[in-house]
């Protein structure tokens, strides 16, 4: 892992994104290195999810490039009639984490962990499972193997979520505002793992209004405004000295409490 | 609280909560009180159901011939193990259900004593009944294989009666049959009518939102009939027999509520759902299959299982193309001027056989609903 760091993983040149007539991504150019944490800060509606969806496809574009593990991902007129080839394999690579969990309400947490390695990745189930088990040791919810997900706190949940996107053994890991949608206590346990999977090496694009997560463990972070990246820099440069204006009226909003 | 205060307490909360509620209970009451035991004294005296027992086999087979009829038996004993099986899926064998087993057994062996000839068989029947609840109890496998174990009965039931040919079948076994077929066929039906509704190709999608909102703008018994005439007039060379029309025709009916229903399900299942199952890389197959439509079905059920009541209780619409189900061939009994003054006699039999049939699919499916429900909390 430690060889490849510093080469491209994630390659965003002039990227325009619309719904209808609104323009949602303008000319974004981004480039994520191997290895490296970047958080993406900005106000609501700025296009945050709109660009972190980008990358593993569930958003489509209309112009510019965006190419993940040097694969092109498809724009909006090529995705018109069905699948396109190559997209599903280069999301076994990507792991997604939502801010609403999204697990699998009908299976347990072990069947969730262990449906993408047995059905993507064709392993088999005692494989699979043992590799789910370990995971979950990780997230420290061995004990929960056999609940469902509805039984779980919100907290417990989104650890059990991203168990499940590691079961996939992604080389890049999507954040969406992963603590949003959780009670302040349980914040902190799902912060624990992310920060954990920052020191052993993970590349990670994290959305999150916490800020002070992201000095503490961004490499780099950008501010998106109104769907333009309007500022990027190390957390120290960023928090401690931002260039733009309104970069700095959205951190004394935010850090005031 | 004593228990005499506890009955005072649930009398006056259920019964005369309110002056409303006490002037309903007054007269309701009473009048339930009447309707009961004028039924009973009618019943037990004044009614005699002879004609019943004479007519059991008219009213259970149709015209089938008498010297096969073991071949029912063993249609009969399937059936019963299928819904024994079914029955494990969503209900262990508690004390409630052990006290009505015996109960029912004991009914059956005093009728031996009492020279019913058929209550071997039906005690067979009901012993292939619980060996399956008990079986399916122990064995997962089976239990959660239920689908392609119905659909292989359902084709070893029709090998099994194929012999005596369809024209023969009717009565109650021909009502079963079609509800059988109809409920199997219908929901895979469904589920592929409700995706095409959903696809990305134009023309699938209006051909499905076609074929569904003709099928709930005509009436059943037109789609029935037209089945019955079309037939012929495609294939002349290949007479159908009108019981495979008639079911062809149900089935088709019922398909287009089945996807409604399925569609309704489709729509509740959250769009995190299918995002999370793109981000694992999931193919678009395993997504529906594994992802979408268990969560589906499961907020389908209750219409699904409408649906069967559905085609069960409109199944004797196949009298419009000359089929004697259940309640023809009750009509058919009382055609007979000997049995003219026994009209109450039968129509209470089929009255209570249809009330028994309904409420046993009717609690199975609550119960199927409470387990599927229980691993979901949303
Ligand atoms: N499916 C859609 N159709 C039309 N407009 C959309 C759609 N999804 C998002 N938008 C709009 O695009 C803009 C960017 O949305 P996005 O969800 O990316 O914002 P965000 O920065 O993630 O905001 P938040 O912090 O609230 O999550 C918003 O103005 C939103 O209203
Ligand atoms: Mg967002």
């Amino acid at each position: 892992m430690k060889a490849a760091q510093g080469e491209p993983i994630v390659q965003i040149n002039q990227l325009n994104k619309f719904y209808g007539n609104f323009h949602v991504l303008k000319e974004v150019d981004l480039t994520v290195t191997r290895g490296e944490v970047l958080v993406i800060v900005g106000a609501s509606g700025s296009g945050k999810s709109t660009l972190i969806r980008c990358v593993n496809g569930l958003e489509e574009y209309q112009s510019g490039t965006l190419e993940v593990d040097g694969f092109l991902m498809p724009r909006a007129e090529e995705r018109e009639f069905g699948e396109v080839k190559g997209l599903r394999e280069i999301r076994r690579g990507v792991g997604m984490v939502f801010q609403q969990f999204n697990l699998f309400p009908h299976m347990t947490v072990l069947q969730n962990i262990t449906l993408g390695p047995m059905r993507v990745r064709r392993k088999s189930r005692a494989e699979a499972e043992e590799n789910a088990m370990r995971l979950l040791d990780r997230v420290g919810l061995r004990d929960q193997a056999l609940k469902y997900p509805g039984a779980l706190s919100g907290g417990q949940q989104q650890r059990v979520a991203i168990a499940r996107s590691l079961a996939m053994e992604p080389h890049l890991m999507l954040f969406d505002e992963p603590t949003s949608a959780l009670d302040p206590e349980m914040v902190g346990e799902v912060l624990d793992v992310m920060r954990e999977l920052a020191r052993e090496g993970m590349t990670m694009m994290i959305v999150t209004h916490e800020m002070g997560f992201a000095r503490e463990v961004g490499d780099r972070v950008i501010y998106v405004d109104q769907g333009r990246i309007t500022e990027s820099g190390t957390p120290a440069e960023f928090f401690d000295n931002p260039k733009n204006e309104r970069t700095r009226t959205f951190l004394s909003r935010v850090l005031k409490h | 609280m004593s228990p005499m205060q506890k009955k005072i307490r649930w009398l006056h909360v259920n019964l005369f909560a309110k002056p409303a509620d006490a002037l309903l209970t007054l007269v309701v009451v009473p009048l339930l009180l009447w309707a009961v035991w004028a039924f009973l004294s009618w019943a037990l005296t004044a009614a005699d159901w002879s004609v019943v027992f004479n007519s059991l086999k008219v009213l259970m087979t149709g015209t089938f011939p008498s010297s096969k009829l073991w071949l029912v038996w063993i249609v009969a004993g399937m059936i019963a193990a299928l819904a024994g099986l079914a029955t494990s899926a969503s209900i262990p064998f508690g004390r409630t259900a052990a006290v009505i087993a015996v109960l029912c057994y004991l009914v059956l062996v005093l009728a031996i004593f009492g020279a019913a000839h058929i209550a071997p068989q039906a005690l067979l029947v009901l012993a292939a009944f619980h060996a399956a609840w008990l079986i399916g109890l122990r064995v997962p496998v089976l239990r959660e294989n239920l689908a392609p174990i119905a659909f292989g009965t359902l084709i070893a039931v029709l090998v099994i009666l194929s012999p005596v040919g369809p024209s023969n079948w009717g009565g109650l076994l021909l009502s079963i049959l079609i509800t059988l077929t109809a409920a199997l066929l219908t929901i895979p039906l469904g589920i592929l009518l409700a995706f095409g509704r959903q696809s990305k190709i134009a023309s699938l999608r209006a051909l499905c939102t076609g074929y569904i909102e003709v099928m709930r703008s005509v009436p059943l018994i037109l789609v029935v009939f037209c089945i019955w005439v079309a037939f012929p007039l495609v294939l002349p060379k290949f007479p159908i027999p009108d019981v495979v029309r008639g079911l062809i025709g149900f089935t088709l009916f019922y398909s287009a509520y089945a996807a409604e229903f399925i569609r309704s399900g489709l729509q509740s299942v959250a769009k995190g759902q299918t995002e999370a199952a793109e981000s694992l890389g999931l193919s678009d197959f395993d997504l529906k299959r594994i992802v979408i439509l268990p969560q589906a079905l499961r907020v389908a059920v209750p219409g699904l299982v409408g649906n069967i009541l559905d085609i069960f209780n409109y199944a004797p619409l196949v009298f419009i193309i000359g089929l004697t189900d259940f309640l023809r061939a009750g009509q058919m009994i009382l055609a007979n001027p000997e049995n003219s003054a026994r009209t109450y006699e039968i129509y209470v039999f089929m009255f209570l056989t249809y009330f028994v049939v309904g409420s046993i699919i009717t609690f199975q499916a609550r119960r199927l609903e409470q387990k599927l429900n229980k691993g979901v909390r949303k």
